[in-house]
């Protein structure tokens, strides 16, 4: 190929996986050995989804690679003294030095123990990205799994910017860490703040331009019309954090306004816990016997356990039956003819209060809009219908609801990812063809495998890998600095669960501990990579402080930022482009990335590190060398935490434990398995394929995106409507608490219902503020959210002068967006900067005026306000992190937040 | 034959400006260049709001104004439909930029250096292009994919390679590309299919760029023109804005230009009723060239200012550089010999430059406010009335210096308080049309300010001034018409000004129609920034 300039170019097969919407496939060309562009991968057309598309966050890595404020040496900070206020000193040091300096303090750490006094790690890592950074981390997962216990705790957005509830509940319910509208399929998505065009990556914003091109009906709940409102067949506008009682109000729609017959009925017999009886104390009623809950069978007219076969459950009536009843800690009531419903009964009468004229003020939606919303939505279920996928009949009902952030996470999350999930399982709809499916697993395992990870628990439901809350069994002492396993039992314990706990309990303790937890301590050492909690966190100036008192902080460095600004060491790795990587892809992961393939890709360098940077997976082994853990550390890749086991039925490609791999080395061997495990050991082409070929897959059957087949062989139900197992765990985990001293999470245990009750939550948030910071609400009329940015989201890119400029083709960037009505009460006009404060914080921004946005809302998009980035500092975008407490009220049973804080705005003049 | 298009999904596009960032990488356009990119418009007021992305960038159109305009025939047309620019020797002059009502063209004067100067990145030095700079610039269709792609057998719009990087790119599916002479190309598929419109195709350029807004071709209706909303919310970024390529050096050519002619001629009709005053003839030829001057220091690449005489077949540029050489060649050498006879010959040539000069900003089809077809008598008599403005005043002073009367007073009086007259009835025809046309709104605001300074009474002062010269007291009426034809030359010196550096707004963009979204229903357009008044 020749440039214009009639250089010869190459062109290096890569992968971009910047987002939790990765990976996709791409192509970088090179001229003499400069990247200089960035290209889809059209060979890889035919097994990606998106026919080998990348999005505009990938193009910002040429200038990601050669941005001349790269570090591109090793730095050692001189002055001791952290801070903002402080000047680091930053002198440059060699390999040499930096490493034996990193070395020597994790040796001293291994001296010492690697927990600490209070049973905390010594060794902290956060990582960005939503867990994308493994992508581009090479081998060093494989060094923390030699390494032993790392506190992953201390967060960068994870639980306040996720979709927490969504993770957790969807793991629980149907093993969907990620949940997504069966796209290629949907004939209607109702979308409550779910921002798919602008994060749902290629995969999303293909499937759904297909799905709108075949006239889906998409409504999109949101206080502001964001890129997938302005998509959307119909935007509502709807009251912020007021999306529970719309769905309820929904569900009461479904359950009291249409005939019965119109939903699943046999899907609700059979896949959910709708015929189970419930005892008086909430709890199933049980078989004496053999413990089993107990259905009404119309068959026999008797009460048998649930899996009887041949039977016809009732889901509706009142029953005479006798029976067990288990409550928490195994307390145990004997029913003697005693009058039970089904929990289908309870539910009915749960939403009987919610009816659309019920949410209509509190949503400031008309009725008729969210009851033709809940009759569309059946309308479009095909309930009945069938479809064959791959010989497997499947019920076929193309109707999903999608979630968005600050919908499913923070209070209220639980109401909204229950009333989603039972809506789906109202018209049979979950995990089916067209449906509302699961698209990852993290906290069950194997994680790589949905099918796989179903396994027969207790009821009739799926497993789940609860944190304990038994006594005697409860953990009192976790390992990690926000104490997941003993607050969060459903952040399960897995080596995902640490990023899924309450991140800012953590960062929290640091000011002032937790009473009757352990003493909180500032890990020994904490490594940083690809993450920026300085900014991307809440109550920044808080994190900033805390982090400035950790005692030794390594910083995978790429510019100088807002958190680097703080560590010890900053060490140059190799980037996105000039990285070597083999990494998964395809099957079923993350967000609406569910192929018809899988397989791998290579990441191969398209050009030789700038400066003295390093790649990752050499810095890995290096310090894995350093603290005596190489063998471990080689085991530990030979055994696929590097991404795939060297190893299999027929061959081996195993790492010599004792002996220093090369980088080439690892990945060779990588690749030779991968391509083994592709073929079942026929063939074992290494790096070079990869290079030749980019990634190399095998076909992944179709029907491995739903659960439903494997539901019905294994004879499992989905755990919904109603929740015995979280109301009891509720109750034992308050039992642990108390026992404990601990009070200060009472109000989080509210959360375990069977069912959840609507609560006023903008009232909750308007009454934690007011009791937090002793303000009155009326002084901060409007409510602040923020959206996610296609250009920005999770890309770390805010330095790059190429992403702005596109990003400011985008309404909304830069600046803070008002209604115009708003605007002239203020008397403030387009331009003109203000000053948005809240309790704990002020950021300033240029006003953007848009129709498409609530009056009393204000939106600012992206993670700004930063003042040690080299580009960025000088944006004057505002950013809401600074503005948002960290609020123990605030925080759900999850442990997860919401991005909404009420704020005030003044006008400061001047123009942006 | 092959006719290449695009045709654009408005129901697929979700503006994520992926299409944008790959053409800057596929063409290392310089930053804040953007050959390719995506519109976010906004209808309605709340809750009643749509959003809309809409790609735009070059239309490649069947009319290229662009081209036509071109004076070195930089520009020109494939006979595949694309519009190319020949960057070795296009002199810079911006005349196609303020001629493309899609604001799709640009001039770059500096290398790369998105981080600054002396920041540049070793992609951006690598790429550096010389021959691309201080030229104009647009968007090729990324035509050396097409022919290479063509080449090797592969088909552009279908097959990655050969296809334009934005469309190559688009994540959503929204850009398809294909050769609309072809009945079974994707992009007449589509156009069957689908129905469409083309962006301000009133306009007459035959774009090559068509915008799918709704399904079921069966029920396509006429579309309405796309309302003007005055003061859109929100749609800065698409309303139009005000032309930075030409500046006060070209207005400057327009002024003296103007000016230099008409003095030119009104000194050689002067000189048919009494001595021809030869300071004005020479100040004639000076304004001229000093106009001339001045626009030679705007053009990016001055050193091939002789290529602006090579399209005089459709550029009005070129034909106004080859009146201005007989224009000097007879205008001067009449001055060196005192020769009334070639002065006459220049003075035509002079009255074609001034006329050219009219055209030039009739043809400029980004500026609606040029464009207007009542801006051709409205410069002439500008230039007219302020030759002989000028006349008056260098007659006075001649005749203080020669002691003579160069022409009598009441007729030059009368001579210029008809040409004010007429000056004034061209800038009344030329506002109200464009009033009823409508036009970028704050031109309005502008034109109709102090600073465009044809306004009735003040221009009735300077002719009623000019009238009281014969009956005022000997002596005293030659510097009372010098001073109204002063006041008459200023006043269209600051009239040009305004228009050329004040109340150039370009076309801005529209969308005809707000696209159905999936199962929705699509919706009247919007016209940002437009107004009639």
């Amino acid at each position: 190929m020749k440039d214009h300039s009639g250089s010869v170019t190459e062109s290096v097969s890569s992968y971009c996986f910047q987002c939790v919407s990765g990976p996709d496939l791409m192509k970088v060309d090179v001229i003499d050995g400069v990247p200089v562009q960035i290209r889809p991968n059209g060979s890889a057309a035919s097994i990606h989804p998106a026919h080998g598309k990348v999005c505009v966050k990938a193009f910002g890595l040429i200038q990601k690679t050669n941005n001349p404020h790269r570090i591109t040496t090793p730095m050692i900070r001189t002055n001791p003294k952290k801070g903002r206020d402080q000047d680091p000193g930053w002198r440059e040091a060699t390999w040499d030095e930096a490493l034996d300096l990193i070395c020597g303090k994790l040796r001293e750490v291994q001296a010492k123990g690697l927990k600490d006094e209070s049973g905390f790690a010594r060794v902290a890592a956060s990582f960005g990205g939503g867990g994308t950074s493994t992508q581009y981390m090479g081998t060093f997962p494989a060094f923390l799994k030699a390494w032993g216990v790392v506190d992953m705790s201390f967060g960068s957005g994870q639980g306040v910017k996720c979709y927490h509830s969504e993770h957790l509940y969807g793991e629980f319910w149907h093993r969907a860490f990620t949940v997504s509208p069966d796209t290629p399929m949907v004939e209607m998505v109702i979308s409550f703040g779910a921002n798919v065009e602008a994060s749902g990556g290629v995969c999303g914003v293909r499937r759904h331009a297909d799905a709108r091109d075949r006239g889906v009906k998409k409504v999109q709940v949101e206080p502001h019309l964001s890129v997938t409102g302005g998509c959307s067949s119909q935007w509502v506008p709807i009251r912020p954090k007021t999306d529970p009682a719309f769905m309820f109000a929904m569900v009461h729609v479904l359950l009291h306004e249409v005939d019965r017959g119109r939903l699943d009925i046999p899907f609700l017999k059979d896949r959910s816990s709708s015929p189970y009886l419930v005892a008086p104390n909430g709890f199933y009623l049980r078989d004496p016997e053999t413990r089993k809950p107990l259905l009404w069978d119309l068959n026999r007219g008797a009460a048998v356990p649930y899996d009887t076969p041949d039977t016809d459950p009732a889901i509706e009536g009142e029953f005479t039956v006798s029976g067990i009843e288990i409550g928490a800690d195994d307390m145990e009531w004997s029913h003697d003819g005693v009058a039970v419903r089904p929990a289908f009964v309870h539910l009915v009468e749960h939403v009987k209060p919610y009816s659309p004229e019920w949410a209509a003020e509190i949503c400031d939606v008309k009725a008729e809009v969210i009851r033709q919303t809940a009759l569309d939505f059946l309308h479009h279920a095909h309930v009945g219908e069938t479809v064959d996928i791959n010989g497997h009949e499947m019920p076929f009902r193309p109707v999903a609801i999608s979630l968005g952030k600050t919908v499913s996470n923070g209070w209220g999350g639980y109401e909204c990812a229950w009333a989603r999930t039972l809506m789906a399982v109202l018209i049979g709809g979950l995990e089916v063809p067209g449906g509302t499916l699961g698209t990852t697993v993290r906290l069950n395992r194997p994680a790589d495998n949905r099918w796989s990870s179903v396994v027969p628990g207790q009821d009739g439901f799926m497993n789940y890998p609860m944190n304990r809350t038994r006594k005697g069994e409860w953990e009192s002492h976790p390992n990690a600095r926000h104490g997941h396993q003993s607050l969060i039992p459903l952040a399960a314990n897995s080596p995902w669960s640490q990023a899924l706990g309450p991140t800012h309990l953590a960062w929290m303790a640091q000011a002032e501990g937790f009473e009757h937890m352990p003493k909180p301590t500032a890990p020994d050492v904490w490594f940083v990579y690809r993450t920026n909690p300085a900014i991307s966190f809440w109550d920044t100036r808080a994190v900033g402080e805390a982090m400035a008192k950790f005692p030794f902080t390594v910083c995978f460095a790429y510019t100088l930022d807002e958190t680097n600004h703080t560590a010890d060491v900053l060490l140059p790795e190799c980037t996105d482009l000039e990285g070597l990587q083999l990494i998964r892809i395809g099957g079923s992961k993350y967000v609406e990335q569910f192929w018809e393939h899988q397989g791998f890709a290579l990441r191969d360098p398209a050009a030789k590190p700038m400066g003295d940077s390093r790649d990752f997976t050499w810095i890995a082994t290096q310090i894995a060398k350093g603290t005596g853990l190489l063998g471990a550390y080689n085991k530990a890749i030979s055994g696929g935490a590097a991404g795939v086991r060297l190893f299999g039925e027929n061959f081996d490609f195993s790492l010599d434990p004792e002996t220093e791999h090369s980088v080439e080395d690892i990945w060779d061997r990588s690749c030779r398995a991968a391509s083994a495990e592709l073929t079942d050991g026929a063939e074992t082409e290494g790096l070079d394929y990869f290079r030749e070929h980019g990634f190399r897959t095998k076909p992944f059957p179709k029907e491995r995106w739903y659960l439903y087949p494997v539901m019905v062989e294994q004879g499992l139900r989905f755990e919904l409507p109603y929740q015995e197992r979280l109301l009891r765990i509720g109750q034992e985990l308050g039992a642990r608490l108390h026992e404990a001293g601990i009070t200060w999470w009472d109000s989080q245990l509210r959360e375990y219902e069977a069912m959840p009750h609507y609560q006023d939550l903008p009232g909750l948030w308007e009454g934690a503020q007011e009791r937090q910071f002793n303000v009155k609400i009326e002084d901060y009329p409007f409510w602040l959210l923020t959206a996610r940015s296609m250009q920005y989201s999770w890309g770390g890119n805010a330095g790059l002068q190429m992403i702005r400029e596109v990003a400011s083709n985008v309404a909304g960037h830069g600046g803070v967006v008002m209604n115009p009505a708003a605007a002239r009460k203020l008397g403030v006009s387009e331009g003109e900067r203000v000053e948005i404060s809240s309790p704990v914080g002020r950021t300033e921004g240029a006003v953007i005026l848009r129709n498409g946005i609530r009056p009393d809302v204000l939106l600012m998009i992206g993670q700004f306000d930063h003042w040690k980035t080299p580009f960025a500092k000088d944006l004057k975008t505002p950013s809401m992190n600074g503005l948002m407490p960290m609020s123990l009220e605030l925080t759900d049973a999850t442990g997860s937040g919401s991005d909404l804080v009420k704020v005030a705005v003044k006008k400061i003049g001047g123009r942006k | 034959m092959t006719r290449w298009a695009i045709v654009a999904d408005l129901n697929r596009c979700v503006g994520c400006q992926t299409c944008t960032a790959a053409c800057k990488h596929a063409n290392n356009t310089a930053p804040d260049v953007q050959w390719r990119k995506v519109l976010d418009f906004e209808t309605g007021e709340f809750p009643d709001v749509r959003r809309a992305f809409v790609p735009v960038g070059c239309m490649h159109c069947e009319e290229p104004s662009c081209m036509d305009v071109c004076p070195s025939t930089a520009t020109f047309k494939r006979e595949d439909g694309i519009v190319g620019i020949n960057y070795d020797i296009c002199l810079g002059c911006a005349y196609c930029a303020v001629s493309c009502p899609y604001q799709a063209r640009f001039r770059v004067d500096e290398p790369a250096a998105a981080f600054g100067k002396n920041l540049r990145m070793r992609h951006e030095t690598k790429r550096e292009d010389p021959a691309r700079l201080s030229v104009a610039q647009k968007c090729t269709l990324c035509v050396d994919r097409i022919d290479e792609g063509l080449a090797a057998g592969l088909t552009p719009g279908v097959d990655m390679a050969a296809t334009p990087a934005c469309v190559a790119s688009c994540i959503s599916g929204a850009l398809a590309m294909g050769d609309l002479d072809d009945p079974e190309s994707n992009v007449s598929r589509l156009l069957r299919e689908k129905r469409h419109f083309r962006m301000h195709e009133e306009l007459g350029n035959g774009p090559g760029f068509h915008y799918l807004y709704d399904g079921d071709i069966a029920n396509h209706e006429p579309i309405e023109p796309a309302p003007m909303e005055a003061e859109p919310v929100g749609l800065a970024a698409v309303s139009p804005k005000l032309q930075k390529n030409w500046d006060w050096r070209a207005a400057a050519n327009f002024t003296f230009g103007g000016t230099g002619t008409g003095l030119f001629a009104a000194a050689m009709v002067a000189g048919l009723f009494a001595p021809v005053v030869w300071l004005a003839v020479f100040f004639g030829l000076a304004f001229t060239g000093a106009g001339l001057f001045c626009v030679w220091l705007e053009i990016g690449r001055p050193w091939r200012f002789l290529n602006v005489f090579r399209n005089p077949r459709t550029s009005w540029m070129s034909r106004e550089a080859i009146a201005a050489i007989p224009f000097f060649g007879l205008g001067g050498l009449s001055w060196l010999l005192g020769a009334p006879a070639l002065g006459w010959l220049a003075a035509a040539c002079g009255l074609f430059f001034l006329y050219c000069q009219a055209r030039i900003l009739r043809a400029a089809k980004g500026i609606p406010a040029w464009r207007q077809p009542g801006i051709v008598p409205l410069i002439v008599a500008t230039g007219l009335t302020e030759g002989v403005g000028l006349w008056t005043v260098a007659a006075t002073l001649w005749g203080a210096v020669a002691g003579v009367a160069p022409a009598p007073l009441t007729a030059a009086a009368l001579a210029l308080a008809v040409l004010i007259g007429l000056r004034a009835l061209a800038w009344r025809n030329y506002r109200a049309a464009l009033g009823n046309t409508g036009a970028p709104t704050p031109v309005f605001a502008i034109l109709d300010s102090p600073r465009a300074a044809l306004f009735a009474l003040p221009q009735a002062g300077l002719a009623a001034l000019a009238l009281l010269a014969p009956v005022v007291p000997a002596g005293l009426g030659a510097p009372l018409l010098a001073l109204a034809g002063l006041g008459a030359a200023l006043s269209g010196w600051l009239f040009k000004y305004t228009l050329i550096t004040k109340a150039a707004y370009n076309q801005g963009y529209a969308l005809e129609r707000m696209p159905a979204r999936g199962a929705g229903l699509s919706a009247p357009g919007i016209k940002p920034g437009w107004a009639k008044a």
